[in-house]
């Protein structure tokens, strides 16, 4: 069976930022081969550790974000190594680089190795500037970028988004830019370099914020203060939290919750039809908010979030559950759709669901599977 | 540089609002002729939603939808008219792809399922995005962005700490996952056509891409069983590693010591001898478990100093350090991005010079330079003149009819 990436070769650097670019294309039948030095990348090296602590979060981030990839290692010290990865590069498409990681300053040595080869690099801040070389983290990142900064209460600190979501916006990025400049290089022969900044990938992503500020000279604020209808929030229910979107430019979702509430003779849906909800501008303030919370939450308490959900379903009110992890898991609709994979954790000897494709595709030509041990023993042919 | 990496191809682009179009941005920027279906009988709702020029409503006056739709043509079809439908159907079989994020069956009922149009141009390449999938007990679920949050966790986990989630501010899946996503899809469909000459359905439900964007934290729920940490600014295996104060108003910075090294670099930094003599903070464990001590000591240094001298003090000792910036700092005082010539000003005829955010990417050393985003219908007389090659007369009648609004 063919596969829209099964005459493509990658070899992966990367250890941190980089590393959803090559996930992305194994998934759709590249060869990916992970070029370790000994010791092994970064990565390896957190998983290798004694102190769980340590190694307890990064393996699944291992295992996820490098399921499919090969790994081999080579001493690229050594005249051998390189001459061995040199022979490597020679047939590869893709070379992905990270800053930190092996050859990412030998960017004129890897092109000369392929005319039609496509190096990506993915750093923190770019290959160039005076931020460069600077140390970052997640967190960091998400700092610098201008995400953390839209996210918190306005009476605390900004707050930074779950799960490393510097590497998983990178990563697509990067993987598209990449994508694109393969498509390029099968045309024409010519390779290309991709020089993806993290920082300015989480500045890209900032929702309609540097246009509030170029056209209005506006800042936009975390938590939406001054923008959010007091209905885009989330309130408690009886056995968690709803997310509920009822603002007047989704008047459909306001009026069936309002028209539900009165349904049912409670008397937050006298208190809701009250004229002053009509009014947009006064629905922002925080004593709309304040209001809006005790009034709803004495009806959205009487339900479940699965009763509160089968109720926005049937109603068209934009409403839906807020699920922890474990809640994921269980979501009726990715359960009926057989979202979920089993995939085995190569180093943690045990079986564990992972997510489904993430779009799905006419032919059977999205697969997922575990990441490989490093270094195989080759069978004998 | 303006590429032609993708120039001959060709998009029937339905997708509006958020998320669709921002997925196919990157193709008109790339050299693709994305042709923007919309209508002023159910505008695009990020025409309608702000920011305006000036705080001043207008159908082309809007920076959200300039920043979502660079590089493509509009042609204004009607969809309510059988004609305006039976345009759609002739520009898909001069397409290479066709796009859309409406609601489940939508498409089905205009007369667009994937099997209609899959008979007018057999390789066509179908792109669907609905929020949950086309089909099963929540695909009618309405949504936005921030409902995709919550039904993946992303809202939960966004949290201060235990029991406090906050959620994202924006909807982020709308800005980096689902458009981005759709985007390798889309070139991986086109990279099997080369190939294979067969076309392909994509069919991406937001919340399934979604959720691969916290895929680490869902396997480690499925294999232990066990509900993750909701950690906010922390971490779990580093200390001090927060936001925190700083002089000055609303100034914030973000420190991540993330070994022991810098932490003893640290202490002399804050001038806190006291803390590097301290024998059980040495180790990270030990700091993890008086957490609040060792906060407190870098948030009463970092409240007496103003973000600049922090990061000025912490980065040359290779500690990550970074001002909490807001829209306002990356536009004007981020001189890393300045370097990069992150921003383009683009001149657009209405309201002058848009302020862009480049692709997050440079290609063999250079910046791909933005074009203008379209006036609505700019080029609908030039599309149905040109490439389908309708008369004046034609043209002139289906506008009479309302087919072109």
């Amino acid at each position: 069976m063919e596969r829209p990436f099964d005459d493509i070769w990658v070899l992966d650097m990367t250890y941190d930022l980089g590393r959803y670019v090559g996930r992305l294309f194994a998934d759709l039948g590249a060869s990916v081969t992970r070029i370790e030095p000994t010791g092994g990348l970064p990565d390896r090296q957190l998983i290798s550790s004694n102190d769980p602590a340590t190694r307890e979060p990064a393996v699944y981030e291992f295992e996820f974000l490098n399921a499919g990839k090969a790994s081999r290692t080579l001493d690229l010290q050594s005249a051998e190594g390189r001459a061995a990865f040199a022979a490597l590069a020679r047939s590869a498409e893709v070379i992905l680089l990270e800053r930190g990681g092996p050859l990412y300053d030998e960017l004129d040595w890897l092109r000369s190795l392929s005319p039609s080869i496509v190096v990506t690099s993915v750093s923190p801040y770019g290959r160039t500037g005076p931020w460069a070389d600077a140390a970052a983290t997640d967190l960091t990142l998400q700092a610098a970028g201008g995400i953390a900064w839209l996210s918190g209460r306005i009476d605390d600190a900004p707050l930074r988004l779950p799960g490393s979501q510097a590497t998983m916006v990178s990563g697509v990025y990067a993987a598209v830019a990449t994508s694109l400049a393969l498509y390029d290089a099968k045309a024409t022969g010519r390779g290309h370099v991709v020089d993806v900044s993290a920082q300015e990938c989480i500045a890209h992503s900032l929702q309609n914020s540097i246009q509030m500020w170029d056209f209005e000279k506006k800042v936009s604020m975390r938590g939406g203060e001054g923008t959010r209808d007091a209905s885009e929030d989330m309130f408690a229910c009886k056995d968690g939290l709803i997310f509920l979107a009822a603002p007047r430019s989704l008047g459909v979702s306001w009026n069936a919750l309002i028209n539900w509430i009165r349904e049912t003779g409670h008397p937050a849906g006298e208190a809701l039809s009250e004229a002053r909800w009509a009014d947009r501008v006064w629905r922002l303030t925080s004593e709309a908010k304040h209001i809006l919370r005790e009034t709803l939450e004495s009806f959205t308490r009487q339900y479940t979030k699965e009763e509160l959900t089968q109720e926005a379903l049937k109603r068209k009110i934009v409403m839906g559950p807020v699920s922890t992890v474990l809640d994921v898991l269980e979501d009726p609709q990715l359960r009926h759709r057989q979202f979920f994979e089993s995939v085995v954790l190569t180093h943690l000897n045990a079986t564990a669901r992972f997510p489904g494709a993430p779009y799905r595709l006419s032919e059977p030509v999205w697969s997922v599977s575990p990441v490989a041990p490093l270094d195989p023993t080759p069978a004998r042919s | 540089m303006r590429p032609n990496f993708l120039k001959g191809i060709r998009f029937t682009d339905l997708t509006w609002a958020g998320a669709g179009p921002f997925g196919t941005k990157v193709f008109s920027d790339f050299g693709a002729e994305v042709l923007k279906i919309e209508s002023m009988t159910r505008p695009d709702s990020v025409r309608t939603a702000g920011p305006f020029k000036d705080g001043v409503v207008g159908t082309n006056r809007s920076g959200y939808f300039a920043s979502r739709n660079t590089g493509k043509h509009s042609v204004s079809l009607n969809l309510k008219t059988e004609e305006a439908r039976q345009i759609v159907r002739d520009l898909v079989a001069h397409s290479d792809v066709v796009c859309n994020n409406f609601g489940p069956g939508a498409m089905d009922r205009l007369g667009f399922g994937y099997e209609a149009l899959r008979a007018i141009k057999p390789d066509i390449i179908y792109l669907s995005m609905p929020m949950y999938g086309q089909d099963g007990p929540r695909a009618e679920l309405l949504g936005v962005g921030m409902t995709i949050s919550a039904v993946t966790s992303i809202m939960w986990q966004t949290a201060y700490g235990p029991d406090d989630p906050v959620g994202p501010g924006t909807h982020y899946p709308d800005h980096a996952a689902n458009p981005y996503h759709a985007a390798f899809a889309v070139l991986a469909a086109l990279a099997h056509r080369r190939k294979t000459g067969r076309g392909m359905k994509i069919d991406l439900s937001q919340v399934e891409s979604t959720t691969n964007f916290v895929g680490p934290a869902i396997v480690e729920a499925a294999a232990t069983g066990r509900e993750l940490p909701q950690i906010g600014n922390r971490s779990r295996n580093h200390a001090p590693h927060n936001i925190f104060r700083a002089r000055g108003d609303d100034a914030w910075v973000a420190i991540a010591v993330t070994d022991d090294a810098q932490w003893r670099t640290l202490t002399e930094l804050i001038g806190r001898p006291d803390l590097a003599a301290d024998a059980s903070l040495s180790r990270v464990a030990g700091r993890l478990a008086a957490l609040a001590r060792v906060e407190e000591a870098v948030a009463g240094w970092a409240r007496e100093h103003d973000v600049a001298d922090i990061v000025a003090a912490l980065r040359p000792h290779r500690i990550a350090v970074a001002q909490v910036s807001s829209s306002r700092d990356l536009i004007e005082n981020d001189p890393q991005l300045a370097h990069r010539r992150y921003w383009q000003h683009v001149e657009h005829p209405e309201v002058g010079p848009v302020l862009l955010s480049a692709l997050p990417f440079t290609i063999d050393g250079e910046r791909v330079q933005l074009e203008r985003p379209p006036l609505f219908g700019e080029h609908t007389e030039a599309v149905l003149g040109g490439l389908l090659g309708f008369s004046d007369e034609r043209i002139k009648a289906l506008n009479e009819l309302g087919a072109l609004s």
